[in-house]
């Protein structure tokens, strides 16, 4: 799967297991922020399941803090992320 | 105008109301003679603040005044007494705990099988503690589960009292997630609860996204409560228990295992639908409250933050 097409996989997934309302993936920069007022404007209840999400559809586990603060920065380093698990 | 009307607080913070050379004063007694010697002299500390320090007792009144409501005169003193007297009990045990290990108090854990089978079923497993008795009471069990165990807790800047492991220098046996940190420590619960861990979280105070709340019902007016643990249990199917740990004797507690709830994966979006879960904790809260009015220790008005009423809409995403 190329990195673009894991992102807007991963944008679609977002937008429809996170109940994101009025927003399209084209509308979501892969390097805006995922949380904060800024970007996407995701919040700590929502990361439980996105770090949920990515386990269960891409089989990538976030393990740590660390991880988490680096993987879920934005779409595309989660889209790193993702990728870099799976080729582990 | 009552006196809780007077005050004006805002929100609840961990530091203590004491200064540095009276908590090394109280550390120094317990050493000394233990709980024995310590306790009597809780008493004057006690009346001190509650005649000379008004903005300390008034902070009582925000939860007396709703338990007790028209209490007034030394009727409402004599509450405010028990419920600051009560505290420093609790302060002082944990200390014990501390110094002396938690076999120092002697605790019952009627239902403590129950828990250790959820631990070890390697499902994850929720603690929902809240600010009553004194959780280190439940040191000496939950040391016994057979699994790493983290625990939600935030030292506020400048807080001088002390953990109860950090008076014998040993090393923490827990592990503690920094709610301060990145995403409040939601991640880091996530991932501990994914590999089978417990992860210990207080349920009553709300501190951080007010959004990522529900204002319910609580001693009759409506107060916003945190909803991290029954979003984590929702996602993660995680079984959550309500854990009361209450002071039932000079030396002596009861670990009171009150629920276990499993919340449906479906009910994790919209925050709304959690609700009927958090209910049960709160009914649970204040029947916790009326059987022991003066072991609830939330010294801050958390009635008077702006609340959404449960017919607003709730921000989910």
């Amino acid at each position: 799967m190329t990195d673009n097409n894991l992102s807007e996989r991963l944008k679609k997934i977002i937008i429809e297991e996170l109940n994101l309302e009025d927003i399209e993936t084209a509308e979501i920069n892969d390097d805006d922020p995922l949380f904060g007022d800024e970007g996407l404007g995701l919040d700590s209840l929502d990361a439980v399941e996105l770090v949920v999400l990515v386990q269960k559809h891409f089989g990538a586990e976030i393990k740590d803090m660390e991880e988490g603060k680096v993987a879920l920065a934005s779409i595309s380093s989660l889209v790193d992320f993702i990728k870099n698990h799976q080729a582990e | 105008m009552t006196e809780n009307s007077k005050q004006r607080s805002e929100t609840w913070s961990s530091r203590s109301v004491g200064a540095n050379w009276q908590h090394r004063f109280f550390y120094f007694l317990i050493k000394l003679g233990g709980r024995h010697i310590a306790y009597p002299f809780l008493y004057p500390v006690v009346l001190y603040y509650l005649i000379f320090r008004p903005d300390q007792r008034l902070k009582s009144r925000y939860y007396l005044d709703r338990r007790f409501p028209g209490r007034t005169g030394f009727a409402a003193l004599k509450d405010s007494y028990r419920m600051i007297l009560s505290l420093s009990q609790s302060l002082v045990d944990r200390a014990l705990v501390g110094i002396c290990g938690p076999g120092i108090l002697k605790t019952e854990f009627p239902k403590g099988e129950e828990l250790f089978n959820l631990a070890a079923a390697g499902k994850g497993l929720i603690i929902l503690t809240t600010h009553v008795g004194c959780w280190q009471a439940a040191m000496i069990y939950l040391s016994k589960l057979k699994r790493p165990v983290h625990m939600l807790m935030q030292h506020d800047e400048g807080d001088i009292d002390r953990h109860y492991f950090e008076h014998s220098g040993e090393e923490n046996p827990f592990h503690i997630i920094d709610p301060a940190g990145f995403l409040g420590g939601t991640v880091e619960m996530v991932a501990a609860l994914k590999q089978g861990d417990v992860v210990c979280i207080m349920g009553d105070r709300l501190k951080g996204a007010q959004e990522n709340s529900l204002a319910v019902d609580f001693l009759g007016s409506p107060v916003k409560f945190p909803l991290a643990a029954w979003k984590l249990a929702a996602v993660t199917g995680a079984p959550l228990a309500i854990l009361f740990p209450l002071k039932t004797g000079p030396d002596r507690y009861r670990i009171e295992l009150n629920e276990v709830i499993e919340v449906k994966r479906q009910d994790a979006r919209p925050l709304e639908r959690l609700k009927p879960y958090l209910l049960r904790y709160i009914q649970s809260l204040e029947k916790l409250c009326a059987k022991e009015p003066y072991q609830f220790f939330n010294f801050y008005d958390m009635w008077s933050a702006e609340v959404k009423t449960s017919d607003e809409p709730i921000k989910t995403t």
